[in-house]
């Protein structure tokens, strides 16, 4: 069982290697390697989960390790509930989002190198999750920035998704400092570099309070620039201009999940230190509320669903800060399916009608009947609309906050209702910017096109390989509650308190309050935008990043520049002009006349002579 | 008779032919010079292989190799001479630049330059 764990983590690669071999030498090559290569991955991952699943020994298996200086950095897989079901979510989604690329990237020149960015992304995905040992999970989370930067600058042609990977790279890849150092730290410590040993023994206790608050906090560092949350939660929406099937990826089962994952696997860690666990929720508390208004009032409908992720990973991360283990990675998943679902029919959308700006969308629901379908399923989800998956979660996290609040010796009581009322002002806001989404990109009249010259194509449905993913991904979001009612089924038997009767009650009156206010306020517009567009300022860290970190370094370069420029480079011009010129001054006794020469000569020999008579 | 007296002589001599060489400006005069100066030689030779009493005679062994290296000489020049003639129209040493070294893309006479190159060519290939 264990080999088929390394299979696992090798056959993404093997296939990348594959598709960039292939390139573009046949369409079916090509393609048939891209899509059979992740279906086989999902065959693998639902192979090593299920029995991993439940009430079962979690797997752990060294393959290799080094005898160097130090402890020993290890080929290590582990196995356990936590580790099937993100296996599971990562090869679902990487399967469909090939699946679906077969028609949005149809006819796109870089398919190849795009398709084995795809599977890179999802080995990595599938490194992180199994890896036992932190240098390999460090290995795959790095791998993923990297992959991510080159996905979002997929159309490099455009500036905004150069400026926005460039972005994305940075701003990931200086928080993963804390998960360097936060290895180092736990790798002193315990001596050892593998996760499960290290989780055991902190669990097993025997530490003080907070005696561990620094590698937590580090790795909360971390976490909070993969997950995109305050203040570095800016990336996220700007790596949109990347292909939407790509956005699906990154937003419901890789990357951004990655940072769910990481805290869920060192929850002993961040149990023992309640410091962390306030930082992480006092971040998560301020993101949800910041993403969620801007997702209310941006324009495009990308941008919406982005900074939904990032408001819907700071549920995750709320109900991981209050020790509400199950709430937290279930919630991770019912995001992952209807996040997934939500941006592939927005790619479907965005397919139809070409653009992602939202004014120019509208009376979409005749003319994309099945992508209007499972779009309302997924806003619905989103929402927190009742049979739906979201709606369990949600309320499941709520609920956490909520006892957290009341009765939990975790953290302190006042940040368990800092988070409480966050979320349920988060979950209002969330009814809102999904309804209006939905109105104004399925209902709203369409508008005029306002140039007549250029012929625009009148939207059409997708082709069957996007609806297929579209319509597949509805059954998580639909049936994915029954995993809240028998958590048992994933996380093995004990006690999980996910179901909040009378609070879930609550939630959805106010789901239904808010959404009849928006309703009528749509309607009292005339059908237009529900409220007046409204352009919010560029979140304010990033104006405080452009003048601390980009301008600087901007200046910094231009010095670097002008001192390669006027100093380097005026030493060997300057070599180069001195040789020049000296060449001109002698090139002028090169005359040309012979006789000119003949006197240097004569006129030498004398001297010689004379001097020669005179010395000697 | 004294050494000097020889020894004047091919001193005046190669003096008249460094001038010829110098300052004339007719490239056969000028060959004229080189004549002078390496009789002037000659007169030398002899005039230490008499003065030494050598008894195998080797500065006039030499002289007369000198002699035979001069007609040598003399025969190309004037063939040199006589292409120059004919490719350029004269022969006026002071006119002949064509080797002189000018920069490559400006500077004085760097068309005229190519001119007479050019010249070359067309004469030749005729």
């Amino acid at each position: 069982m264990s080999w088929v764990v390394l299979l696992l983590v090798a056959l993404p690669f093997t296939s990348a290697a594959l598709s960039l071999y292939l390139g573009h030498r046949g369409e079916l090559a090509e393609r048939g390697v891209a899509v059979g290569a992740s279906g086989l991955g999902l065959a693998l991952a639902a192979a090593v989960a299920f029995p991993h699943l439940g009430d079962a020994e979690p797997l752990g298996r060294v393959f290799a390790s080094t005898s160097a200086a130090g402890p020993p950095i290890e080929l290590s897989v582990y196995v356990d509930q936590l580790t099937a079901v993100m296996l599971l979510l990562a090869h679902t989604v990487a399967f469909l989002v090939q699946v679906y690329s077969l028609g949005y990237m149809a006819g796109d020149r870089r398919y190849p190198s795009y398709a084995a960015l795809i599977s890179i992304f999802t080995g990595a995905m599938t490194l992180v999750v199994v890896a036992d040992d932190m240098w390999a999970l460090l290995i795959g989370w790095e791998l993923m920035g990297a992959c991510s930067y080159f996905l979002i600058s997929h159309h490099w042609e455009l500036r905004e998704a150069r400026a926005g990977a460039v972005k994305a790279f940075l701003m990931t890849r200086t928080a993963d400092l804390g998960l360097l150092f936060a290895i180092i730290v736990l790798g002193m410590r315990f001596d050892t570099y593998r996760i499960s040993t290290i989780m055991g023994e902190i669990a097993a206790g025997g530490f003080g309070r907070d005696e561990l608050w620094l590698p937590a906090l580090l790795i909360t560092a971390a976490v909070i620039g993969k997950s995109a949350q305050f203040p570095l939660h800016t990336w996220l929406p700007d790596a949109m201009p990347g292909p939407t099937p790509i956005s699906a990826l990154i937003h419901a089962a890789t990357m951004v999940a990655a940072g769910v994952f990481l805290v869920a696997r060192t929850f002993p860690l961040y149990l023992s230190a309640p410091a962390a666990l306030t930082t992480l929720g006092l971040v998560a508390a301020l993101t949800m509320l910041v993403s969620a208004v801007y997702a209310l009032f941006t324009q495009d409908l990308k941008r919406v669903l982005a900074w939904s992720t990032v408001s819907q990973l700071a549920y995750m991360f709320a109900a991981l800060a209050v020790g509400a283990y199950a709430a937290g990675v279930l919630h991770l998943l019912a995001h992952g399916a209807f996040k997934a679902l939500l941006f592939l029919a927005a790619g479907s959308v965005v397919h139809a009608v070409g653009t992602t700006s939202m004014s120019a969308m509208g009376g979409l629901r005749d003319k994309l009947p099945d992508t209007f379908i499972t779009m309302t399923i997924g806003f619905g989800a989103l929402a927190g609309v009742v049979p739906l998956v979201g709606f369990f979660t949600k309320d499941a996290v709520i609920g956490a906050t909520w006892e957290a609040a009341l009765h939990g010796r975790l953290i302190w009581p006042w940040v368990a209702w800092v988070l409480f009322g966050s979320a349920v002002l988060t979950a209002v806001l969330t009814v809102a910017y999904s309804l209006r989404a939905w109105l104004l990109v399925f209902f709203t009249p369409a508008a005029a096109p306002a140039t007549f010259d250029t012929e625009v194509p009148e939207p059409h449905e997708a082709p069957l390989s996007m609806k297929v993913p579209l319509y597949l991904l509805t059954v998580p979001t639909v049936l994915g509650g029954l995993l809240v009612a028998y958590p048992e089924l994933v996380f093995g038997p004990g006690e999980y308190d996910l179901t909040h009767p009378w609070l879930a009650a609550v939630m959805t009156l106010l789901v239904a309050l808010t959404a009849a206010l928006v309703a009528w306020q749509w309607q009292r517009s005339g059908g237009r935008d529900p409220w007046h567009p409204f352009v919010l300022p560029h979140p304010a860290v990033d104006r405080i990043y452009d003048v601390g970190v980009v301008r600087p370094v901007e200046w910094l370069a231009r010095m670097v520049r002008a001192g390669d420029r006027d100093v380097i480079d005026g030493y060997a011009d300057g070599a180069g002009i001195a040789t020049r010129g000296i060449g001109w001054l002698f090139r002028r006794a090169q005359t040309g006349n012979v006789q000119t020469y003949l006197m240097v000569v004569v006129v030498g020999a004398c001297a010689v002579a004379v001097a020669a008579g005179v010395a000697g | 008779m004294p050494l000097w007296w020889p020894l004047v002589l091919s001193a005046l001599l190669f003096a008249i032919g460094v001038y010829g060489v110098l300052v004339r400006r007719n490239a056969v005069l000028v060959l004229m010079g080189v004549e002078l100066m390496l009789n002037a030689v000659n007169i030398n030779l002899v005039a230490f292989d008499a003065y030494f009493r050598d008894v195998l005679h080797g500065g006039q062994t030499l002289a007369l190799f000198v002699i035979v290296i001069a007609a040598a000489e003399i025969g190309l020049a004037l063939a040199i001479v006589l292409r120059v003639f004919r490719t350029h129209g004269h022969i006026d040493v002071d006119e002949l630049r064509e080797l002189a070294d000018r920069d490559p893309v400006s500077g004085p006479g760097a068309d005229q330059a190519a001119a007479p190159g050019a010249d070359v060519v067309q004469e030749e290939g005729r």
